[in-house]
């Protein structure tokens, strides 16, 4: 039986961590031999989402039981989902807990849900505000960039004309659409700036295979993220899924479009 | 790096982009106001079209943030094998939102812990459908276009995880932050 114990060092005689998702580690104890493995939190670093990271890993490590300061009522539903017993508000070193809950001597706290009474869908004032608030704060995160976007069409159409626009995307489909997809490749953020330069676009007479190819290549090829990605998950899958990626948004793009074409529209 | 000052790169981050158009505007107000003004104007036409979809957006945004909870969608990944794995790779992949980066730790995590390449490549690629921004799609494109693009895209992303998967499988880094 694994026991996960939030800590703030990599040993049995660290504290416990004050909060689940935020502590710097997670020390994994055998209930029965007391061997134990200090696993970094990568949540710990982490500005956004830090929760969500802790709860994977710890579902990933198979453990039992969680014991720590503070676990959000999203943590607890999700954990308790997968079979993870949560004690919260524990307080002491790693090895102190342990032995304690071996003993018998943890308590669930009053009003910590199971996951199914926490529900993860179940609708509540509480749940709603946090509903709202992310909603906005998801908003707020893309106005910014949607603003700098749509000024600089504004500029772009200013200064751009039909014909300095065709000289570049000529008409040519296969080079319309590698052009579409190179600078869906080199672009980043969200789609919905792809969606209104693609928008745009039409506008000036380019053609729906090069707006498509830049519209699925946005979100899938992303040169700028390519080291980071490369770091994350390997340079061989980072390069091969990129590659492919970028092939795949020529032949969605031309599949697409022609699918269109030929149903009449 | 504490959470404050990764809080301050975020939001620098976010108005570098739209404050260097608007330094542009303002150099471009100087000399040449005509053009600034047409800029201008151009761009308000297109703040008034997207300002309903974007609502809609919103709305959307509610919606799935009431219903889907990163951790809900993060419990999709890695979990399973073969088909029905990823089925739950496409279907986490189309419901998650936010920029890719805040995804990549989770990731990493997953690929430790034995998540297949074709797992993550077609998360990576089936979050080309995004179903909250649909109505903005739908307002440039129409529906039948968007409709043909999705079916297209997410069979897409499975083409690329199979692909991927047969290149890079068993190639992949399995390092151990233990």
């Amino acid at each position: 039986m694994k026991i996960a114990v939030s800590a703030d060092s990599p040993d049995l005689n660290a504290k416990v961590g004050s909060r689940f998702g935020t502590s710097k580690y997670f020390i994994i104890v055998d209930r029965d031999t007391m061997d134990f493995e200090a696993v970094v939190n990568p949540g710990a670093s982490t500005y956004q989402g830090s929760g969500v990271q802790a709860v994977v890993l710890v579902i990933s490590k198979k453990v039992d039981t969680v014991l720590t300061g503070y676990c959000s009522p999203t943590a607890i539903g999700h954990l308790t989902a997968n079979g993870i017993q949560v004690l919260a508000g524990v307080v002491g070193t790693v090895g102190e807990v342990v032995q304690m809950y071996k003993k018998g001597k943890l308590q669930q706290q009053p009003g910590v849900k199971s996951g199914l009474e926490a529900g993860v869908n179940k609708i509540d004032k509480t749940t709603l505000i946090h509903a709202l608030s992310n909603s906005v704060n998801q908003i707020i995160r893309l106005l910014p960039v949607l603003t700098g976007v749509v000024l600089l069409i504004g500029l772009f159409s200013s200064f751009i004309s039909k014909e300095l626009l065709s000289s570049v995307f000529s008409g040519n489909i296969a080079i319309d659409t590698l052009l579409g997809a190179s600078l869906g490749s080199i672009f980043a953020g969200s789609p919905i700036n792809s969606y209104i330069i693609g928008g745009e676009f039409l506008e000036y007479g380019i053609s729906l295979f090069a707006v498509t190819a830049l519209i699925i290549s946005w979100v899938t090829v992303g040169i700028v993220q390519l080291p980071a990605e490369m770091a994350v998950l390997g340079i061989r899958f980072a390069l091969v899924r990129n590659a492919v990626s970028f092939a795949l948004s020529l032949i969605i793009a031309i599949l697409t479009v022609t699918f269109l074409t030929i149903i009449g529209v | 790096m504490s959470n404050r000052s990764t809080r301050k790169q975020s939001v620098m981050r976010m108005i570098y982009f739209p404050a260097s158009v608007i330094a542009v505007y303002g150099i471009i107000f100087a000399f040449m106001p005509d053009r600034a003004f047409l800029a201008l104007k151009s761009s308000g036409i297109i703040f008034s079209n997207i300002i309903i979809p974007l609502s809609l957006v919103f709305i959307l945004m509610i919606v799935l943030n009431l219903f889907l909870k990163p951790a809900y969608i993060a419990s999709f990944l890695g979990k399973e094998a073969g088909i029905k794995g990823i089925i739950l790779s496409m279907t986490a992949g189309i419901i998650s939102t936010g920029p890719i980066y805040a995804w990549y730790p989770m990731l990493k995590e997953l690929n430790e812990k034995g998540a297949g390449s074709s797992s993550i490549a077609v998360f990576l690629n089936s979050r080309a459908v995004k179903p909250f921004l649909l109505p903005i799609m739908i307002a440039y494109f129409g529906c039948l276009y968007v409709a043909i693009l999705t079916v297209f895209t997410i069979t897409g992303s499975l083409v690329a995880g199979y692909i991927v998967g047969a290149l890079v499988e068993k190639k992949m880094p399995k390092t151990n932050i233990s």
